[in-house]
């Protein structure tokens, strides 16, 4: 089962795609499913692709997070990149039912496999749907997407574990009526990369950014871009995304050699298995003298390690 | 093997009725039954129903109508389904949709028809009897 969707996703299925999305979101066989879309060379699936440029937007409920990202695919898809959004909304902690309503904010593109939508169902506590987004992001990019952009479930605490996932965190305010100051106090600033002041067609937009940047001038994060956006004209979307696509890949910064050496990892399993399934004779020859004690362990880990590294390249 | 699992289900309404009332309140009522909705939004086209309906890895499809447009509609959702080879996910329709057509929608496919006024429990229990095993 788990194979025969495997490899349709490695054939680019879409449908393979969503249902393993769904296991992964509800971590079952998580493991084998990582390491079964890992491998290299089968086809538009491709591991030294290079990874995708992961995006989050946050802000409180209402502050337009649906609609700024629905708008962002225009820009991402004029450049001929492809873009994947994970929409998550709470689940509610009674039923454990959730109502997804993102993806009505955002236009439906029914002829474009550039674009991908999924809605998630975010589990109470940020640290289940932190711990399940590492993954599910894995997929999307081994899928081949070249944006990721992800709806938070609204600005709080857990913005800081969202931020060490992705490479830009972009936060949203919008022209407040009253406390003005409360995401100050939330330390929401210091976590984003980008700071949009959302609904910028609303009085109040300037007064805002002037608040943002004087605070920010305090600090130490006053090279954060502000940019004054409004999704219902479209002013500043282009400017938006040309600023997202100019930050540094954090991702890539932080964990480059730790993902690499698992990316490296789970393409050797993924050979093994597929020469074991083969029956390959060198294979099988090299066990045999393993198992017999004619080699030690150590010089079958290279024999194997070198095999495997020749497989690769042919 | 695989644990229980909460029922995915779209919501969306095609054609051009701008009420989206009593969707919203299906949706809740849904919800609290602890089922994950999706709602896909007003003034769908069949191909954005359906290409929502596979991204989403859904497993019911509920369609609300109320323009008329039902038997034209609905078989072309059926048939774009089967296309993209998603005949598997249980199709529901709600609305105002005449007697003598409800026959002909159940023939090609349609698992149930809602009219107005349903109680909300017997759309809940409908969808968990008839979904597959696996699910909660
Ligand atoms: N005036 C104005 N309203 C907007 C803008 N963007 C979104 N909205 C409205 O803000 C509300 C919430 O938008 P939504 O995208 O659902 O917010 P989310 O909860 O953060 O995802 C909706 O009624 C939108 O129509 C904007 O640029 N200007
Ligand atoms: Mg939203």
């Amino acid at each position: 089962m788990l194979e025969t969707l495997l490899e349709r996703f490695r054939r680019h299925d879409r449908l393979a795609l969503a249902r393993l999305l769904s296991l992964v979101a509800r971590g079952e066989q998580v493991e084998e499913i990582l390491a079964g879309v890992g491998e290299p060379g089968s086809g538009a699936v491709s591991v030294p692709r290079g990874l995708a440029r992961v995006v989050a937007v946050t802000g409180s409920g209402g502050v337009g997070k649906s609609t700024l990202i629905g708008k962002l695919i225009e820009p991402i898809r004029a450049q001929k990149q492809s873009v994947a959004v994970l929409a998550c909304d709470p689940q509610s902690p009674l039923s454990g039912g959730a109502l997804l309503g993102d993806r009505f904010r955002m236009p439906a593109r029914p002829d474009d496999d550039g674009v991908f939508i999924r809605s998630l169902a975010a589990a109470g506590g940020y640290g289940a749907l932190a711990e399940h987004l590492v993954d599910l992001i894995r997929l999307l990019e081994a899928f081949g997407f070249d944006v990721i952009l992800i709806e938070t479930v609204g600005a709080g605490q857990g913005d800081t574990v969202v931020r060490e996932l992705v490479d830009v965190l972009v936060l949203l305010l919008q022209p407040e009526t009253g406390d003005d100051l409360q995401w100050e106090k939330a330390g929401l600033l210091e976590v984003a990369d980008v700071i949009v002041i959302h609904k910028a067609d609303l009085p109040g937009a300037e007064r805002v950014e002037a608040q943002v940047r004087a605070i920010l001038a305090l600090g130490t994060g006053s090279d954060v871009p502000v940019l004054r956006v409004s999704s219902r004209t479209g002013d500043g979307i282009p400017e938006l995304w040309q600023t997202i696509a100019a930050r540094p890949l954090r991702r890539r910064r932080q964990q480059s050699g730790r993902d690499l050496l698992r990316l490296a990892q789970q393409t050797l399993a993924a050979r093994f298995a597929a020469a074991e399934a083969a029956g390959q004779s060198d294979l099988r020859q090299l066990l045999a003298a393993w198992q017999q004690g004619e080699i030690s362990s150590a010089q079958a880990v290279s024999a194997l390690v070198r095999f495997l590294a020749n497989e690769l390249e042919t | 093997m695989t644990e229980l699992h909460p029922l995915r289900v779209v919501l969306a309404k095609v054609g051009l009725d701008g009420h989206d009332r009593g969707i919203k309140i299906v949706a809740r009522a849904l919800r609290d039954a602890g089922m994950q909705v999706i709602y896909a939004g007003l003034w769908l086209t069949p191909e954005a129903v359906v290409r929502t309906v596979a991204e989403e890895d859904a497993d019911w499809l509920g369609l609300s109508l109320l323009s008329g447009a039902h038997m034209t509609l609905v078989p072309r959702v059926l048939q774009l389904l089967r296309e993209a080879g998603l005949e598997h996910v249980g199709v529901i329709v709600g609305g105002i949709i005449p007697e003598n057509d409800i026959p002909k929608l159940l023939e090609m496919g349609v698992a149930r028809v809602f009219g107005p006024g349903t109680p909300l429990p017997e759309i809940v229990s409908f969808l968990r009897e008839h979904s597959g095993a696996g699910h909660a």
